[in-house]
């Protein structure tokens, strides 16, 4: 089961902004996207999840084409966690995090979805935040919080095994190290139970450390896509990001300063 | 593979808290003692305790039930849409200022039934439909600006909304100079009728006026109560709305047609009457929270409650005279306004 991406092409107000991207996310593998700002790396996301129709090129989830499948069960399939949104009214965080909540035709909610409601809470680490108002929060806290949303809209019972999909755009904009670590750990965790991921980074080294393959993208076009020992070269990189780039291998680390 | 079988929906008890199903049963009874209190209240005394044990003389039951009765009802129900649609309307565009007057429809309503008054006074002078006609007028001007910000949006994808409001300015601006005109050509009868309609007033109501409002207006409601969970996914952002399985356009489209249909049958019958809509749901998340699953009930019943004692002082003020209802929340809504310009410049 995967998410493919088969020569997508997308034209916005006479720009080019993705030239024959394809893109392959299998079950339990993390794919990181990198590449310097304005490279059509949201735009890329937004296509996938749906927002966006390419002009040509097909985005297919799990052999079925995505235009395919209804409004609803994309929900069910995959969960994106997008840069910042900001909240007109103030909610409870727990009403934010309850957001994520899908209802299931036999689903039993009380017991479900508190079980649910407690561990990815808990997995957060925002068990302390839930009774707080969100626009009370700091950034970092906030995006703690649509981080339990977005795991809880994929939250299964044990025994389900559906194909799951998270998209998540620099979801560690804004963390504290501790934060950040804990994100990509769960991250992590998530893939070893079977769940495909996709994260844009901009950290080169938390690429190469937590995703089985990175697809650096500059100009709307996937320069490299691989295993991140693999495509992770000093030439490379420095033409890419146009500073010099020193790469040492074993363990993998990226030299910019 | 888990059961497929989706929906948004969720029984009743869900994400709303105890303490809110408790206001809200609160508000239930304030509602039926407000309505007990505003029937035995007036320029001319009524029981209804006499009346259940049948002391009443047959003028006091035809008071009861032909004059006071209807106007207490139509306030309830003026009120209840009036607020519920504020409530709604200010989920959907995600701005607290908006108000069911912001996309046009009362405008067109208001424009519609000025239309009647000024000139259809000239060309059915003896048109024996001539009560009707006032509403019938309202509820088309009300149903023109919708069918007009349908197709205004349907090319617009569900990044929308920003444009519907605009659209909305547009039309309240071309309403405006409509009714500015038929006001400069109408006559001095004319005008009076026209004021005193402008202002909003629950006087003169007939139950073969108030009940086709009454069905509009409780099926409105009816459609519109069901979208609050996705009201509530909608605060996040259309786009992510849409990410967690909501048919935006569709939900857009639902609520704007009821909310507008609510207000247009309100507009008809009362004329009218600013800022419940926007005050009602402030205050409804003021006493408990913001969730819709709580805030569109609460609306109904608080602006049900409130407007019946607004009602309620229009009427004994002055007594025997009658002060414009439109007048009084006007009067208690704009400086409410204004603290909450000043108190969203905080936030």
């Amino acid at each position: 089961m995967s998410i493919n991406l088969k020569s997508v092409s997308l034209k916005l107000d006479d720009r080019q902004i993705l030239k024959d991207v394809s893109l392959e996310i299998n079950e339990g593998e993390i794919v990181s996207v990198i590449g310097p700002n304005g490279a059509g790396k949201s735009t890329l996301l937004n296509v996938i999840t749906g927002d966006i129709s390419p002009d040509s090129g097909d985005t297919i989830y799990d052999n079925k084409q995505l235009n395919k499948i209804s409004i609803q069960e994309r929900a069910f399939t995959r969960s994106v966690m997008s840069q910042m949104q900001t909240l007109v009214f103030n909610f409870n965080v727990k009403d934010v995090i309850e957001m994520g909540w899908l209802q299931r035709g036999n689903s039993d909610f009380s017991s479900n979805f508190l079980m649910a409601f407690e561990a990815v809470t808990k997995e957060c680490n925002v068990q302390n935040l839930v009774h707080r108002k969100f626009n009370s929060l700091s950034g970092g806290e906030q995006r703690r919080v649509h981080f339990a949303r977005t795991l809880l809209q994929l939250w299964r019972p044990s025994q389900s095994n559906d194909p799951r999909y998270l998209l998540l755009d620099e979801p560690t904009a804004n963390l504290d190290l501790s934060s950040e670590m804990l994100l990509m750990n769960i991250l992590k965790a998530r893939a070893s139970s079977n769940v495909g991921i996709l994260v844009i980074l901009h950290d080169l080294n938390l690429a190469s450390h937590f995703a089985d393959k990175i697809a650096i993208i500059k100009d709307g076009e996937v320069k490299a896509f691989g295993k991140p020992e693999e495509i992770m070269k000093d030439d490379f990189l420095t033409s890419i990001y146009e500073v010099p780039i020193r790469v040492n291998y074993e363990p993998l680390r990226v030299h910019y300063y | 593979m888990i059961s497929r079988a989706l929906s948004i929906k969720s029984s009743i008890t869900e994400f709303i808290s105890s303490k809110q199903l408790l206001i809200l049963f609160l508000l239930c009874i304030f509602t039926f003692v407000s309505v007990f209190i505003a029937i035995g209240i007036g320029s001319y005394d009524l029981s209804i305790i006499d009346f259940i044990l049948g002391k009443n003389t047959g003028l006091q039951n035809i008071v009861l039930l032909e004059i006071r009765v209807p106007r207490v009802v139509l306030s309830a129900f003026v009120g209840a849409s009036l607020g519920t649609a504020g409530a709604a309307l200010q989920g959907l565009f995600r701005n607290p200022l908006a108000d069911p007057g912001l996309i046009g429809v009362s405008a067109g309503a208001a424009l519609g039934a000025t239309t009647i008054i000024v000139i259809g006074a000239n060309f059915f002078p003896n048109l024996y439909l001539g009560s009707f006609l006032l509403p019938v007028a309202a509820i088309s001007g009300a149903c023109f600006v919708i069918f007009m910000l349908y197709v205004l949006t349907k090319g617009f994808g569900y990044q929308g909304v920003t444009y519907m409001l605009l659209v909305g300015i547009a039309v309240n601006a071309i309403a405006g100079v409509g009714i500015g005109i038929l006001t400069y050509i109408s006559s001095d009868a004319e005008l009076r009728s026209l004021t005193f309609w402008t202002m909003g007033s629950f006087g003169g109501v007939t139950w073969p006026l108030l009940i086709p409002a009454m069905i509009i207006i409780t099926i409105s409601l009816i459609f519109l109560i069901p979208n609050a969970r996705k009201l509530d996914l909608l605060q996040l952002g259309e786009p992510e709305a849409y990410r967690l399985g909501i048919d935006v356009q569709r939900v857009k489209l639902s609520i704007i047609f009821t909310s507008a249909s609510a207000v247009g049958a309100s507009v008809a019958l009362s004329g009218m009457i600013g800022f419940v809509g926007l005050v009602v749901p402030h205050l409804v998340r003021l006493i408990g929270g913001v969730n819709h699953k709580y805030l569109l009930p609460g609306s109904a019943l608080m602006g049900a409650c409130l407007m019946i004692i607004a009602d309620l002082f229009s009427r004994i003020l002055l007594q025997p005279a009658e002060i414009p209802v439109g007048l009084i929340t006007s009067a208690i809504g704009s400086p409410f306004f204004l603290w909450l310009i000043f108190r969203m410049k905080r936030l």
